[in-house]
């Protein structure tokens, strides 16, 4: 058996030793065990996309993700899109304004679906960005401005 | 939703290889279970489905996560995630219906839900990839403990996947070098929801008419399945409305429809013409003579 798969977990750049079980979700231990409280936890049902965080490059909803499967990964949440003393993001700043945040709920699991797409599509169309948002809800903005900020973050880069 | 520590109290197992991973799952019987992404087993308690007391996480396993694609046949993984076939498969080749039905679902999800968890999960009959293996004539490779075999997806129950076994990869192949398919699934949302209905669709064309055709079905029944008496009615017929309309009243008269918390078996029946329709017409629109 792989000992190797211990109970460590590099988030943000930063190697954690955790005790949890298995089974315990990701977002949960991110939130109560290591105070990332940027991430949100909504349905627990992985529908509304408020937990999504980076596994090893890859988008997951952490709501329904236990961190038992992150062991030995490199996991990052909104908190490592740019740290507290850094400039915000180009995408980041683009949400700021476009006015793409309301109660903010939505916004850390956005973030972390956009740039994913940006990273992946790096000039998405008006669809491609509408499908990425297919498992992220808000229930404040009907996300035209989220698209657009994503959209001006696209074009900027160009 | 109250949630505590104590909810999770399985033990997870990590093996380093294929062997180990069968060897576990064997010793641990109905006790235990093999895991990639884990998404079911996180939601089990949501649906009232009964959780193991130990796991085997087989998603890091490299035999597992292999995916060849060689024009018209795919050897999969067990543990091949839907955003690997979405990327890896061509939207506008002869497996075309499987890139579609792994586009079905949210990236976030698709990037942990794999092929194997998709076929084992039950009672799920929305599993978006089964119709699409189904009507790829897809094969699956089973492992129980050191006993190796290989069934057809389409004979696949509960019982021949006993305790024990492990998914260990799937093999498809589509109609032909040639052949055009589609995945159309309803949805409540537009997307990033499950289907209330669903029909993988392959056909051969001779001449503008379909000379041999697949169909099968999804969350309408308990499981998915191909409806012969559908693909019968296609042979000879056009890609149009009228083929279309006469093959979705035949299927809702073929299919045992079961109705869920989203649509009651009334309104999956009634929208089965519309579904043909517009998978037909998905089909005539890619500008292919298969």
């Amino acid at each position: 058996m792989n000992d190797a798969i211990a109970s460590t977990l590099t988030i943000n750049g930063r190697e954690h030793d955790l005790d949890v079980p298995p089974f315990y979700p990701l977002a949960v231990v991110l939130r109560e065990e290591l105070g990332l409280t940027g991430t949100k936890t909504g349905c627990f049902e992985g529908r509304c996309g408020a937990c999504t965080v980076s596994v090893d490059g890859q988008t997951v909803v952490s709501c329904i993700y236990p961190v038992g499967l992150a062991y030995g990964k490199s996991v990052r949440t909104v908190e490592g899109l740019a740290h507290a003393t850094q400039p915000l993001t180009p995408l980041q700043q683009n949400f700021l304004e476009a006015g793409a945040v309301q109660c903010g709920i939505c916004t850390p699991g956005m973030l972390m679906t956009l740039t994913d797409l940006l990273e992946r599509v790096p000039q998405p169309s008006e669809d491609d960005v509408r499908d990425a948002l297919a498992g992220n809800l808000c229930r404040c903005t009907g996300y035209r401005k989220i698209i657009e900020a994503t959209l001006a973050t696209a074009e900027a880069g160009s | 939703m109250a949630r505590t520590k104590d909810a999770y109290v399985p033990e997870l197992i990590h093996p380093d290889t294929v062997d180990e991973a069968a060897s576990e799952l064997a010793r641990l019987g109905k006790d235990g279970e093999a895991i990639a992404g884990a998404t079911w087993v996180m939601l089990g308690p949501l649906y009232r489905r009964p959780t193991k007391m130990h796991y085997v996480a087989v998603g890091r396993l490299p035999e597992l996560t292999n995916l060849a694609v060689n024009g018209e046949s795919a050897s999969i993984g067990a543990a091949v995630t839907f955003s690997q076939l979405a990327d890896s498969v061509d939207p506008d080749g002869p497996l075309a219906v499987l890139n579609e039905a792994a586009l079905g679902t949210p990236r976030a999800i698709g990037n942990v839900a794999t092929v194997a968890g998709n076929i084992c999960v039950h009672p799920y009959p929305a599993a978006d990839l089964v119709p699409a293996l189904l009507v790829l004539d897809a094969s699956i490779d089973v492992r129980n403990g050191d006993v190796a075999t290989t069934q057809q997806l389409a004979e696949l129950s509960n019982a021949s996947l006993g305790p024990g076994s492990l998914v260990t990869g799937v093999s498809a192949n589509a109609i032909s070098p040639r052949a055009l398919s589609c995945h159309e699934r309803l949805t409540v949302r537009a997307s990033g929801e499950e289907a209330v209905a669903s029909v993988a669709l392959a056909v051969e064309l001779d001449g503008g008419a379909i000379k041999s055709a697949r169909v099968a079905f999804g969350a309408l029944e308990t499981r998915s399945r191909r409806c012969a008496e559908v693909e019968a009615a296609l042979v000879g017929g056009a890609l149009g409305d009228e083929t279309a309309i006469a093959a979705g009243n035949l299927a809702a008269e073929a299919l045992d429809v079961v109705g869920g918390p989203d649509a009651p078996a009334d309104y999956k029946r009634q929208i089965l013409p519309g579904l043909m329709k517009r998978a037909l017409a998905r089909l005539a629109a890619s500008g292919k003579d298969g």
